[in-house]
């Protein structure tokens, strides 16, 4: 979607055309163009191949003087025959770029590279782009003659895609981290789930620069994935990843891992996350026990109001389960609770035990439905999980239930192989 | 206001909570149901998905015509098809991608588009071939096929485009369960189990354009490149990876050795039958169970229309889908990510225009169903090299598939699985051409 200037030239018509010497003679054809990555901006041709005699030869930079479509001239008479060497941080766009998946960053989203076009920018030949649509398509199928008259599309702007160069033996390119970062934890997962192995981990690799993002990654992952990508990594490792996630999420993720490194992974947990997931892990992951979360606020009746949201303020856990603060007797029985802007309305001095209401409250092992029905009929994002002597033992917040009731049609993959 | 909106959420809530699978523990009867189901993987699915309406008629009519003397090519034929499928459903676990993707990707555009044009013809083919079959197999009980062909038609669709397609394969694995009846037809029909034993060992080979033209049909029914395709992107879209894949291999072997183990049942049932009878002119699957009634009784009838019906349904609702993919992949429509199916056109139009035309193709009031079974069968035939020859060459390349690139041995088994496959559908095409 760019309007660059100078004409656009395609990989397509370029691939394929003659390779002239600098006095106008053909010497050979082109095969392929290198180009160095890894560097911003759109990167610069430094090659290409071209088969000379029935050789294949590399031509440096230096000796090209002009690429069109269907021609490429030599800034010398001679041609220096070399044999093709892979540098580091090159790869050649047809066999490594052309007909792959690339990253959309800004659509969010896997797309195949059906022509890849380049123009004259800054002194030099650089890729400026991609083209995903049909018009690429058709000019690759068409027999030479004809292609040229496909006319260009619009194209995706290099800037905002990545390409995958895990599958390039010299590149060990890592797709820059803040480029990553634009999207959304889930869609990154939603990438790593539509991409192949080797191109999952390759953006999770970039990821794993921000360990938060990456445990967000994770947590958004479905089960399979989860495990198709801790499988490789040491219990140290997984138990890193685990410690900087929502303690309810951990604990689902290490329902999925293998038996015998269960035990291994948990023992490896910081003391605080360790003991809220073991907590968690007595639970049915069916029931509330396993639903809840062990963070949340609670204080003691007596407290002030100011008291309370000073709590609330300084607690670290994650905002859907402080929207509530609860309020719990001096036997730690839970008595009240209350919403958060009701508490910022709430005169500062009075006792909290006084604003707030009678909480609605389920067993641990109430099962889904009547957490669902509690949470509708009385329109709750969070409910307080008691035990049976009536202790707070955790909250359940309304994206973990409407997690598991969201119809299966509604949550599906548009894979029609994809999971339910 | 406020009161409906509450009473809208509360019906929704009550229909997700119906629908979501209850999650107490179920009772262990049906908790042992499950596990088995869940066991059903790509593998099996795939080779008993082969077992379709053109299969169960291509066998059908094998056994009415030449008795036994074809079972000894089963066994070679189950060694290719295990060959082929375990190429794969290896390059799913190794590389993560699809066929046609992996064609799109080494070969390029002009070949990929060879290739899935092709695929798109011998699936369309065979999509008719399954609406024939439901159409077949429920007018046995009486239901005429302008009634039950539409019915199916749309019920497939919603399942591959709606529902929970995962859940609606399983039902069809169960549909076409009854396959476990074809052993019992052929029991039923009391074959001579010597001459059996000594058919399937012993070659026998006739030089006749019948002959070839059954010899060829059958191996284009049973190692069909929607399964290689299909089993790929299953094997991908179910995150198998290169360690399960000693899991997956057993599957597809497994899976491989029992539909052709039903297949040869089909030719016994019939050989033991039919062509001792006399009987030898009969080509559909319906014909084949109406047949087979007077001498095995009315419950092999009623057994082979089972199957048929869910065999068919089950590969209606694999192909379309296949063929979706094999688009999808080979032209850049970006797949997955989480979308709606209403979001991916390409995806609906692909499956709707598929089982548009095979719902109404199959409908036309006096189609000469026989021909077209056969002639799809064919078609696929005369494909099928063009899918091996790029599942050979890939699952070759070391530089795509690494330590997991076929070895020698294999290289030459799949090599001569292919020519083979290619060599006679080239002497079919010349014999045909050549009208003998």
């Amino acid at each position: 979607m760019t309007a660059v200037a100078p004409p656009v030239l395609h990989l397509s018509l370029i691939v394929g055309g003659e390779l002239w010497s600098e006095d106008g003679g053909k010497v050979g054809r082109v095969d392929d163009l290198i180009v160095r990555l890894g560097e911003d901006g759109y990167p610069p041709v430094t090659g290409l191949l071209a088969s000379v005699a029935g050789r294949q030869v590399f031509v440096p930079a230096d000796s090209i003087s002009r690429i069109d479509q269907g021609r490429v001239t030599l800034a010398a008479a001679r041609l220096d025959l070399r044999p093709f060497e892979r540098r580091p941080q090159e790869v050649l766009l047809r066999k490594d770029v052309l007909d792959r998946q690339l990253i959309n960053i800004d659509g969010a989203r896997l797309v195949r590279s059906n022509d890849i076009e380049l123009a004259r920018l800054d002194g030099w030949y650089r890729v400026v782009g991609v083209d995903v649509g049909l018009r690429g398509f058709a000019r690759r199928l068409l027999p030479r003659s004809l292609a040229g008259g496909v006319k260009e599309s619009s194209f995706l702007d290099w800037a905002s895609v990545e390409p995958f160069t895990g599958h390039v033996p010299t590149v060990r390119l890592r797709i820059p981290h803040p480029r990553l970062a634009r999207l959304h934890p889930a869609q990154l997962a939603d990438l790593v789930e539509a991409a192949s192995h080797s191109e999952g981990g390759e953006i999770i690799d970039a990821v794993g620069v921000d360990p938060e993002l990456e445990a967000d990654l994770f947590t958004e992952l479905e089960a399979g994935h989860q495990a198709e990508f801790l499988e490789e990594r040491s219990d140290e490792e997984v138990a890193a990843l685990l410690a900087l996630m929502e303690a309810d999420d951990a604990a689902d993720l290490v329902r999925e891992l293998p038996d015998e490194r269960r035990e291994r992974i948990v023992e490896e947990l910081p003391r605080v996350q360790n003991r809220r997931v073991r907590a968690l892990l007595g639970f049915d992951p069916a029931t509330a026990g396993g639903l809840m979360s062990p963070e949340f606020v609670c204080v003691y009746a007596q407290a002030s109001v100011a008291e309370a949201l000073e709590r609330v303020r300084r607690d670290p856990g994650p905002p859907d389960s402080l929207a509530w603060v609860f309020v719990m007797s001096s036997h730690k029985r839970l008595i009240g609770a209350i919403t958060l802007p009701d508490l910022l309305r709430a005169d500062p001095e009075l006792p909290v035990g006084d604003v707030a209401a009678v909480p609605q409250r389920v067993r641990p092992d109430a099962d889904l439905e009547e957490v669902a029905r509690l949470m509708t009929d009385y329109d709750l994002t969070v409910v307080a999980v008691t035990d049976p002597e009536g202790r707070l033992v955790g909250v359940i917040t309304v994206d973990d239930v409407l997690e598991l009731v969201l119809p299966r049609g509604w949550r599906r993959r548009f894979g029609v192989l994809g999971d339910d | 206001m406020a009161g409906s909106v509450r009473a809208a959420i509360r019906s929704a809530r009550d229909r997700a909570l119906a629908r979501r699978p209850r999650l107490r523990p179920r009772s262990p009867r049906t908790a042992r149901l499950l596990a088995l189901l869940a066991v059903l993987g790509p593998g099996l699915i795939a080779a008993n998905a082969g077992n379709d309406a053109g299969g169960i008629a291509t066998y059908a009519s094998v056994g009415a015509k030449y008795g036994y003397d074809l079972l000894w090519m089963m066994v070679l034929i189950t060694i290719s098809l295990i060959v082929v499928q375990e190429m794969a459903a290896r390059m799913g676990a190794v590389t993560g991608k699809g066929l046609a993707e992996l064609i799109r990707e080494q070969y390029g555009v002009r070949w990929s588009t060879f290739s899935t044009v092709s695929v798109l013809v011998a699936n369309l083919g065979i999509c008719i071939s399954e609406f024939v079959g439901v159409g077949a197999a429920l007018s046995l009980a009486g239901i005429p096929k302008y009634v039950s062909v539409p019915v199916a038609g749309v019920v497939v669709w919603s399942l591959v485009v709606r529902g929970s397609y995962r859940s609606a394969e399983r039902i069809f694995v169960l549909m076409a369960l009854p396959f476990f009846a074809y052993p019992v037809a052929a029991i039923l029909a009391h074959p001579h189990w010597g001459t059996v034993a000594t058919s399937t060992v012993a070659p026998h080979v006739e030089l006749n354009s019948g002959y070839l033209f059954l010899f060829v049909a059958t191996a284009g029914t049973t190692i069909t490149p929607f399964m290689q395709l299909y089993l790929q992107s299953a094997v991908v879209e179910r995150g198998i990876g290169p360690d399960e894949l000693p899991g997956e291999r057993a599957e597809v072997v497994v899976g491989s050795v029992f539909a052709n183990l039903v297949a040869a049942f089909i030719i016994i049932a019939t050989g033991a039958t039919l062509y001792v009878h006399g009987d030898r002119s009969v080509s559909s699957a319906a014909d084949a169970a109406k047949a087979l009634a007077p001498f095995a009784g009315r419950y092999a009838e009623v057994l082979f229309a089972v199957g048929l019906l869910g065999a068919s349904l089950l590969a209606a609702a694999i192909l379309p889908v296949t063929a979706a993919y094999v688009v999808a992949e080979t032209f850049g429509f970006e797949k997955g990510v989480s979308r709606r199916p209403r979001e991916a056109p390409v995806f609906v139009a692909v499956v709707t225009v598929l089982i548009l035309i095979g719902m109404t193709v199959a409908m036309i009031p006096g189609l000469p169903v026989i021909g077209l079974l056969v002639a799809v069968q064919v078609v696929n035939g005369v494909l099928l090299p063009i899918t091996l020859f790029f599942l050979w060459r890939l699952a070759s390349n070391r530089e795509l598939m690494g330590r997991y690139a076929n070895g020698r041995a294999f290289s030459f088994l799949a090599a001569a699985t292919v020519f083979v496959t290619s060599g006679l559908s080239i002497l079919l095409l010349a014999v045909t051409a050549a009208g003998l």
